[in-house]
């Protein structure tokens, strides 16, 4: 229970990448990287979350986390088409 | 406007990639070999194959080289061959000649036999690629002059939020800013995030710079140098 007495809303990972996405659509990169850090930290058996992380590093020009983050996304669901795309582009094929 | 004709000779991998976007740009092309099976596998593409020695000069008459505009040498494995194929070719009367090295010595043969063009292909990606990971800042490098480069890099992080003219980087660095190259991110109509990419020609003075925004500059080295150190 939090202070006005209304009950705690609990981060579900769901509601961790809705935020992440809501930070990554408004430019808010380092907001967006916590949000979609906790959620993996919650499940980290999501690739979903995985491809909005390595995007949001590849915004960053962070290339070589974006780079770790789409490989780790391809491992987990072999069909992200999106994650594949990215990564093909950053390796330069 | 009659298209213009390309002859290109060798069919490695620089000669079958120049003959085929030169045929995508609409070219007339001539692409020649002495291996069949790199003649056969390129047919499709260029206008004319032909599997033949260009080192021999009647050959090469036969083709009409004065109606030739430019020639593309693109022999890798052999010197010698390269150098007779330029000399026959600029005897012939080809209009404008560019070759394909593979050392040093190779470009000062050919630029003494009157190519117009030496081109370096190993040495100039070696340069490129180097360059990107002494300084992984910088992306792009065109030279203009050993002083002046078009250059692109990752906005330092100090300027981000900020406009380019209170990141004063044309007072205090001497640099322009020539387009800001910036991803912006959009939700696809599945709800999955992407970003596309934009570019920003000749940005005002009042533009803000982005966290993760592209710079496209234009001015001296020695100034570039001081704005990645930011």
């Amino acid at each position: 229970m939090n202070r006005k007495g209304m009950p705690e809303k609990k981060e579900t990972e769901e509601s961790l990448i809705e935020l992440g996405k809501f930070y990554f659509i408004n430019g808010k990169y380092d907001k967006a990287i916590e949000e979609f850090k906790k959620a993996i930290a919650l499940n980290p058996g999501k690739s979903e979350t995985y491809y909005n992380l390595g995007l949001v590093y590849e915004a960053k020009n962070n290339l070589e986390e974006a780079r770790k983050m789409y490989e780790k996304a391809i491992e987990i669901d072999p069909n992200n088409k999106l994650a594949k795309e990215h990564l093909e582009k950053i390796v330069g094929l | 406007m009659t298209k213009k004709q390309f002859l290109v000779v060798g069919l490695g991998t620089f000669g079958e990639n120049v003959a085929k976007y030169l045929t995508e740009k609409g070219a007339q092309v001539i692409a020649i070999d002495k291996d069949e099976k790199k003649v056969q596998n390129i047919a499709h593409f260029v206008t004319q194959a032909l599997t033949a020695d260009a080192t021999d000069e009647k050959f090469l008459k036969s083709l009409n080289p004065e109606e030739i505009d430019v020639g593309i040498v693109a022999i890798g494995e052999s010197l010698e061959d390269s150098v007779l194929v330029t000399l026959h070719m600029k005897e012939l009367g080809v209009k404008k000649i560019v070759v394909k090295c593979i050392n040093q010595l190779h470009a000062r043969i050919s630029a003494k036999l009157g190519a117009d063009r030496i081109v370096y292909p190993e040495l100039e990606m070696a340069k490129r690629v180097a360059e990107g990971l002494i300084s992984p800042n910088i992306l792009e490098e065109i030279e203009l002059s050993p002083e002046y480069n078009i250059v692109e890099l990752i906005v330092p992080k100090k300027f981000i939020g900020k406009t380019i003219k209170q990141a004063k980087i044309r007072s205090e660095y001497n640099l322009n800013i020539i387009a800001i190259k910036r991803k912006v991110p959009y939700l696809t109509d599945s709800g999955e995030s992407d970003f596309k990419e934009e570019i920003n020609i000749s940005p005002f003075p009042d533009d803000e710079l982005n966290d993760g925004d592209i710079l496209v500059v234009i001015g001296k080295d020695s100034d570039v140098e001081r704005l990645k150190k930011e």
